[in-house]
């Protein structure tokens, strides 16, 4: 029994110096990666400076070019857009590291009905957890998940959702033809083949997103930045009804709502898309110009006032 | 409850003190049967009916089995176990697949009459417990084994945690016995081997099998949006997927019942080794194969008889095989082809050969193109998608459209699994997989900790081989 309880004591002493060793190695890897997620989140929680951030799934990363927004606004821009994020609590967390160290003047949120609706998921919480213990707020959304004693027991732990992506970015360079944050994507082989009609199958209205979404609204207005919500074009057909729950959200926090999906932008062109949610990089910014120009007037039509 | 989730982690070891701190072997069974049911309960709880049910059919049928003198009567009551036992199996498993086959078959006639279907969830581990309690039943039978009296002591043989939902299909010859056993100690080498064992297990499941499913789940759900140079790449990764998710599975199983003091058969002996499909399936999910062996391919004749009759005897049990992996066509071809490639080494005289240099190269490397491409079929959704794969392997070979990051890190769990094997296939790997230092032993498993807290999928929420 001694010689059982000195092992495993052996084996939890040593798994912890290797645990906090290997966390050293894996922040250093996280901040000198060149993948397209680990220099996004360095940017927003360290050196972010821009006038206007651009936050959202890959939609948002696909969709906005900052500098075509930039030359038109005359405002620097960001893409803090960020693949699979498909949550509110992932935009709430990065919202938080941003504040921790810079207040821009406009956020755009891309948003989704899913920030609203269907059941809570943080599956992809662990993509931030290499910033865990860094800012209160933030860690409060993985006491939310559940994971908040796991990335405060491990330290390596804290970097496995993104670690063979960190790792392969020291060697290979994913980020190098950004702009502003913005990964434009190749032309793609297929396009959607055709244009499908989405029937109103409106999910539940989820009090846990709905609550960090409000959240979100608050954080903005507490720093005085101006919040404006959209959503960027898709390949179907829609319903009157289909955002309403984001359109409710947005009158009820007087929030401007650009909505490109519902007014069937770029609906004649099927080679706009990669596929039913994502523009390649040429529609893309074609659509940031039209986008630029709407976010301007926006803009010059609340300096009038 | 699943071996990798936190509720496992508390759940044994508590049940292991629990365990060693009973004084005699009958409160320590009673206590095993009662957590092992909690194990299963905590799945879905409605579902320990089925298993208590077949429990009392076998225990039942194997004591009247026993007592019985005339052989008619043995042959009745061993009859009634099997029909009871597999009815059961087909309502829960094969209703639907066989209704929907039937629906579809008379569609194609012009008849539009669809057979009723059942809502119902498939019971996790079926086939395994059911197969286990089966096994008992012809055992005592064939009188290979004595019926077990006390009914708690088979209870636990039929539901015992560890290998209940997965297997290894324990033999009673095997494991009722160990029930009987005095008191198991507290031995520290064998609880330290079981850990080990265990934790090779995780690292199976969690760094190899997890992670290849990441493509391979994204590939073989949407085949029409990848080409063939993707299917290829995910059909290899598929091979170690399936081999990480049955074998981790079988080794944390052995392990935790090796922790207890019990010895579950060995399932998987470094299968992709094999030079033959012959010989991969003597080392492939060892604990079905001689199952089958013993309970279907040897009654029916087995190799004791005509070259015609003995491969429709192999075809025969592979076919069933492939069935009782999964209630799709998919399966069934997966087994019938197995089973044409056994009839095929039979007939051209490979089956026995031993290879050594090139020529095991050689043969190493054509069995493994046949179980990968044996696997597609296994994995696909259905057998149109297993078509546009394997057509599209032959037609469409361009950039492969897969996470390159994750690739690395199935690449480098694959090396190490590689490293380690080669070295037991070869039996030197005494000093590195089993360092003679007290120190380094314990280092090795921190670092295997260490490296799955990094590199596993810890997300996941089911092992493959539960829907069988």
């Amino acid at each position: 029994m001694k010689r059982l309880l000195i092992s495993i004591f052996f084996i939890i002493a040593s798994l912890w110096c290797i645990d906090r060793l290997g966390g050293v190695a894996m922040h250093y890897v996280s901040r000198n990666t060149h993948d397209i997620f680990g220099p996004k989140m360095k940017h927003i929680a360290v050196d972010a400076d821009e006038d206007i951030i651009l936050m959202g799934t890959s939609r948002c990363n696909m969709h906005y070019v900052p500098s075509i927004i930039s030359d038109s606004v005359g405002q620097t821009v960001y893409n803090c857009g960020i693949d699979a994020t498909k949550d509110i609590f992932s935009h709430y967390i990065m919202l938080n590291h941003l504040l921790s160290h810079h207040t821009p003047k406009v956020i755009i949120l891309d948003t989704r009905n899913e920030d609203l609706l269907g059941s809570s998921d943080f599956s992809t919480i662990g993509f931030f957890a290499p910033y865990f213990g860094i800012n209160s707020s933030s860690d409060s959304v993985m006491r939310e998940a559940g994971k908040y004693w796991a990335y405060k027991v491990s330290h390596l732990y804290r970097y496995n959702a993104k670690a063979p992506s960190n790792i392969l970015g020291l060697v290979v360079d994913s980020y190098a033809n950004n702009d502003n944050g913005y990964i434009p994507l190749a032309r793609p082989q297929d396009h959607p083949q055709e244009l499908i009609h989405k029937t109103d199958t409106m999910l539940p209205l989820d009090s846990l997103k709905y609550d960090y979404y409000q959240r979100f609204v608050n954080r903005c207005h507490e720093h005085g930045i101006r919040l404006i919500l959209a959503i960027s074009p898709c390949y179907s057909i829609i319903d009157s009804s289909y955002y309403s729950a984001v359109y409710s959200f947005a009158k009820q926090n007087n929030l401007q709502l650009l909505d490109y999906h519902s007014e069937g932008l770029f609906h004649d062109c099927p080679q706009c898309f990669k596929d039913d949610h994502h523009l390649w990089d040429s529609s893309a910014r074609v659509f940031s110009e039209q986008f630029a120009h709407d976010l301007k007037q926006i803009l010059a039509h609340s300096a009038n006032n | 409850m699943l071996f990798n989730s936190l509720t496992f982690l508390i759940f044994f070891p508590i049940v292991c003190i629990v365990y060693f701190l009973l004084p005699t072997t009958r409160y320590r069974n009673l206590f095993l049967l009662a957590a092992s049911y909690y194990f299963y309960m905590n799945w879905e709880p409605a579902y320990a009916l089925l298993i208590l049910t077949s429990t009392i059919i076998t225990y039942g049928c194997g004591i009247l089995v026993e007592k019985s003198t005339d052989k008619k009567r043995k042959r009745t009551f061993l009859t009634t176990s099997l029909v009871l036992n597999l009815s059961i199996l087909f309502l829960f498993k094969y209703y639907n697949f066989i209704g929907d086959s039937i629906t579809d078959m008379l569609h194609t006639c012009g008849i539009a009459w669809q057979v009723p279907g059942l809502h119902v969830l498939l019971p996790v581990g079926i086939s395994f417990y059911t197969f286990q309690a089966i096994g008992y039943t012809i055992d005592v039978y064939r009188g290979t084994i004595r019926a077990e009296s006390d009914f708690f002591t088979y209870a636990l043989f039929v539901s015992f945690f560890p290998q209940l939902v997965a297997g290894p299909i324990e033999r009673a010859k095997n494991l009722l016995p160990q029930f009987h056993e005095e008191q198991h100690t507290l031995d520290y080498d064998r609880i330290m081997a079981g850990l080990r064992m265990m934790l090779w297990g995780y690292f199976l499941k969690l760094c190899i099998a997890d992670r290849c499913g990441i493509d391979v789940d994204m590939v073989f759900n949407n085949v029409d949006k990848y080409t063939g140079t993707s299917y290829i790449i995910t059909a290899i990764l598929f091979t170690f997927q399936i081999y990480g998710d049955f074998a981790g599975y079988s080794l944390i199983a052995i392990g935790a019942a090796k922790v207890m003091g019990f010895r579950l058969m060995e399932n998987f002996h470094r299968p992709y080794f094999s030079t033959t499909v012959g010989e991969f399936w003597k080392r492939w999910h060892i604990s079905l194969s001689t199952w089958f062996m013993d309970y279907l391919y040897i009654p029916l004749g087995g190799n004791r008889v005509g070259a015609l009759r003995h491969y429709f005897n192999l075809f025969v049990t592979f076919l069933i095989s492939g069935l009782w992996h999964g209630a799709n066509w998919t399966f069934v071809a997966w087994g019938a082809l197995h089973g044409i490639v056994l009839c095929v080494e039979k007939a051209i005289g490979i089956s026995k050969k031993q290879f050594s240099g090139i020529s095991k190269l050689i043969h190493w490397g054509i069995t493994f193109i046949i179980v990968c491409f044996a696997w597609i079929l296994f994995r696909a959704n259905s057998i149109d998608d297993a078509v546009t794969i394997i057509c599209g392997i032959f037609t469409q070979i361009g950039r492969p459209r897969l996470d390159p990051a994750n690739l690395m890190a199935d690449i480098i769990a694959l090396s190490i699994l590689f490293v380690v094997e080669l070295l037991q296939e070869h039996g030197k790997g005494g000093m590195l997989l089993h360092p003679s230092s007290w120190f380094a032993r314990h280092l090795q498993m921190a670092l295997l900790i260490a490296f799955i807290l990094l590199f596993g999928v810890l997300g996941s929420d089911q092992f493959i081989y539960f829907q069988f």
